[in-house]
Parts: structure tokens; sequence; C-alpha cells
């Protein structure tokens, strides 16, 4: 028996394409997740600094330069510290939230165009994938809520699923408005769209979608002003009061790594992703050998700035204040904005028509 | 609904006056001081750990009269005298309320709050001052002029109004 009876000299190769793909993807995945964890790490130190100098303090400045090693001295310590269960904990269930909640904001990295040519799957469905599983990411956060057995736990994750559940909304049907004038779901085709357009970029024939995709990434996130969740004041941390120790950091990696994902969605469906309007390349050439994540990364960097900016600025709203900006206002708005965007998708396309 | 706060409520302009605030507020000095680092100036005739003063011959001038441990309102302070001698002198420090009682009390001077304020120690024991730890912080937080400044200026001692005065006839004093 030969082995060149069973296996063909051409499905050789394949398998040889197919390990070769399979590599190439596992290392895009390795390297997306270390500076993407990294991302998050530095997104705290971030984000300490930037609300400490707001408040005329100074933030971290012991471990390090400027407390630049902050970041993994808190890890280390979060790493050692006691992993503590509560005793009438549905004690699987409370393992398997941090779990739920932190994959189901990693996988989005999977799909954000990073630059032209560096996605790990550039699906076609690319915003619906992610709505998906922001929706899921609030399974982790309920759960955690009722299996802690506990009633701060409990009403955190009550409340956090309330208002997930409702900003979605809203959040979806503001970008209904970008999917149109792109005419895709895919992010890269909805970043070349923007490219080609006459402004550059969406958030400026979209602002109203901008504005309310903004306001619904700070509530979808559960960041203040909109933090009800973990308010502090009135729920000690909310749904996740009772974990501690490496449990307590995946809960924090999934809601940083949540941000940058909406930072990312925000500047790859407004602000033009990788790429600059064209209005600033043709009078300063130059600007294109500047590689393409730059400008990704200054522009997911600016919506983050944005949302610790927010944070020292804005206290918390109430729960009914919440419900009703989220329901009142910003769906209709956002509903406006379709209805809008499509006519004059139909004015402009009858008059090319004529 | 007036249409000023129609307006107001739909370009959000008090959340933008907000975030201007914050933001100006960003690239001003922060008021931190990085503590071991940097140290706030001592105010003049701050009240810290207390010394036994010593004259320039170096010894204490503490006689063990006791008018400090009767004027202590915490009564933190214990003299112990045998045969004319002070053998003892201890000042419980986590009972001391720092009123400075004690240095107004002492007719002699000899006993001073000095300018430390870091004493913190891993045993409550170390907290009773004893009488060779109040003589030698004497060297450390005052020394040479300091010493003397600190007292008359801030800590008037009796010993200088001490004595009847000139016009009145009584006891003068030891003449030489």
């Amino acid at each position: 028996m030969n082995i060149a009876d069973i296996i063909t000299p051409a499905q050789v190769d394949a398998l040889i394409q197919f390990g070769i793909t399979l590599v190439i993807i596992i290392a895009k995945i390795v390297v997306v997740l270390a500076i993407g964890l990294l991302h998050v790490a530095y997104a705290t130190w971030f984000e300490r600094k930037v609300i400490g100098h707001m408040q005329v303090r100074l933030g971290p400045m012991r471990v390090g330069y400027h407390g630049l090693l902050q970041p993994f001295a808190d890890g280390i310590k979060l790493f050692f510290k006691e992993d503590i269960i509560p005793a009438k904990a549905d004690k699987a269930m409370f393992y398997l939230a941090p779990v739920i909640f932190m994959a189901a904001s990693m996988v989005n990295l999977s799909v954000i165009p990073y630059s032209r040519n560096f996605v790990i799957a550039d699906i076609n469905i690319g915003l619906l994938f992610i709505f998906a599983f922001a929706g899921i990411g609030v399974y982790g956060i309920f759960i955690s809520g009722w299996a802690s057995n506990s009633k701060y736990a409990f009403l955190g994750g009550l409340r956090s699923s309330a208002q997930v559940i409702s900003y979605e909304i809203a959040m979806g049907l503001s970008l209904v408005g970008v999917m149109m004038m792109a005419g895709s779901l895919k992010i890269s085709d909805i970043v070349k769209a923007q490219e080609a357009s006459v402004f550059g970029m969406y958030a400026i024939p979209q602002f109203v979608a901008f504005i309310v995709f903004s306001i619904s990434a700070l509530a979808e996130t559960n960041r203040t002003p909109f933090d009800m969740p973990e308010a502090e004041s009135e729920l000690v941390a909310g749904y996740f009061t009772e974990y501690s120790s490496f449990r307590f950091a995946l809960f924090f990696l999934g809601e940083y790594i949540a941000m940058i994902i909406m930072a990312s969605i925000a500047s790859v469906c407004f602000l033009g992703g990788w790429t600059l309007p064209w209005y600033i390349t043709n009078y300063v050439p130059f600007i294109n050998y500047v590689p393409g994540f730059v400008w990704f990364l200054m522009k997911v960097y600016a919506f983050i700035f944005f949302y610790y900016w927010i944070r020292a600025t804005v206290p918390r709203y109430r729960y009914d204040q919440l419900m009703k900006i989220g329901w009142k206002i910003l769906i209709p708005v956002a509903l406006a904005n379709i209805v809008v965007t499509g006519l004059i998708k139909i004015i402009i396309t009858t008059l090319k028509g004529a | 609904m007036t249409v000023r706060e129609i307006i107001k409520r739909f370009t959000f302009i008090e959340i933008f006056q907000g975030m201007a605030l914050t933001l100006r507020k960003m690239f001003s000095h922060a008021v931190t001081i990085q503590y071991p680092k940097e140290r706030r100036p001592i105010a003049p005739g701050f009240r810290g750990q207390h010394a036994l003063a010593k004259d320039r011959s170096g010894h204490a001038k503490c006689v063990g009269c006791g008018l400090c441990v009767t004027i202590c309102p915490s009564q933190c302070i214990r003299v112990q005298r045998d045969k004319g001698q002070v053998v003892g002198y201890e000042i419980e420090v986590l009972r001391c309320i720092y009123c400075g009682f004690c240095v107004e009390a002492c007719p002699y001077g000899a006993i001073v709050l000095t300018e430390n304020y870091e004493y913190s120690v891993y045993k409550k024991e170390d907290l009773l001052l004893k009488k060779d730890r109040l003589l030698s912080s004497w060297d450390k937080y005052m020394p040479g002029k300091k010493g003397e400044d600190y007292f008359n200026k801030f800590w008037r001692p009796m010993s200088e109004d001490f004595g009847t005065p000139p016009g009145q006839s009584g006891y003068k004093g030891k003449k030489q």
C-alpha cells in the first residue's frame, strides 16, 4: 500500500494550503489578542490618568515612570488574590458567567478591520455579528448577577440587562443609516464606501446617527453616565459584587474590550476607519505614507478619550431617566434618521437615473 | 417647556460647558504633593514629636518638678525622681493630644514639641518615649540655633518671665 494511493498530489497541495492559512490565522489571532490585551491594560492606565488630571490630581505615579507599570502591578495583584465564592452561589453558573462575558466581547475583535489588509475574518455580516455578540454578553452579566445569590449583584444584573437590551435597539438603528449609505454590512466595505464618498467619513452626513451611537455606546458598555448596573453608591459594584481575584479581572477585561470594540465601531463606521478623507490626503500628500492602522488607532484612542472625558464630567442618570432617554428620544431620533437617509438616497438615485 | 429649555435640551449645551471645564482643568497643574518625594513646608510652630531640651553643656534641662505631669490633660507624662535626680521621664505618645500645655507649663523650658511628624513604628511599645529617646530627639530635630529660636519664638518659656516684677519687693534670686 502506497501513500500515493490514498491521497493525490492535488490533495496534498490543498492540505498544505490549508495548513498555511491556519497558521496565518492563528498568528493573526495571537497578534490581535496580545495587542488587544495590552490596549486593555493601558486603557485602564490612560483612564486613571485622564480622570485624575481632569480632577486636578495626578493619577498613578509610583509604579514605573508616571505609573506606566501600574496596569501590570494591578494584574499581578488580582491574579494572586484569594478567589472567594459565596457559599450559596450556583457554582457552575458562577464559574461560567465571567467567561461568557469576556468571550462574547473578545470574539468581536475578530471582525474589525484594523488596516486595509489586516482583519482576522472579514465576514459579510460584520456589523450584525457584533450586535449578536453584544447581546450574548448580556447573558454573562445576567448569569453572574443571578448566580451570585446576592441582592446587590442581582439588582445590578437586572438593571444591566434591561439597559443593554434597550440601548442595543438605539445603537442598531443608528447604524442602519450607515449601512444604507454604504449598501453593505461588511465592515471593510463600509470603510471603502466612506473613502469613496464625497464627505470622506460618515460622521458628517450621518451626524445624528453618530450622536445617537455615541450615547448608546456609553450605555451599552455600562459606562458613566449610564453606569447604573455598577452604581457604586447604590449597588456596591453591581453584577460582579461577589467576584474577586481573577474572575473579577475577567469581567474587567471584558468591559474594557467591549469599550475598545465600541470605539472601533465608531471609528470604522463613522470616522472612516484606516482611511483619511480625500480632502486631507489631496492637500497633504505625504500623509499617504503613514500606515492605515495608525489612523484607525488614533480614531479609537480619540473615542476612548471621549469616553473618559464624559466620565469625568457627567454625573449618573437616574434609572427612569435612562430608560426615558433610550426609548423616548434616541430610538425615535434614530428611526427618523433612517427615514430621512432613505428618502435622500431615493432622491439621489432618481436624479442620477434621470 | 419654553423654547430656551428645548434648545438647551437638544443642543446639550450644559454638558458641553461642563466638558469644556473638565478639559481646561486637565491642562492645569495638579495640586497633588508626592509625599515622600515632595513635602509641604512645615508651618512655624508645628507641634510634632516631643523632645527634652538640653542646655549648652549638653545636660537635660529638666529638673523633674512635675508641672507638665500635673497640667497634661490626657495624663500621658510620667516623671520619676530619685534623690534629686530625674531617673525616668516617659511620654505615652498614643495618648498625647499635642496641646502643648507641658511646654507652656515648664518653668525651665525643658520640654519641646519638635517639627518631626514621621515616627510611625511597628510596635506599640516603641511609642512609649523614654528619657534617652526624648533627649536624643532634641539633638536630632532641634540642633543648635534652631532649638533656641524655636523656643523663644513659639514657646516663650516661663523661665524668662519667672520671678517677681523688679519694682516689687521680694525674693530676687540667689546672688552669685
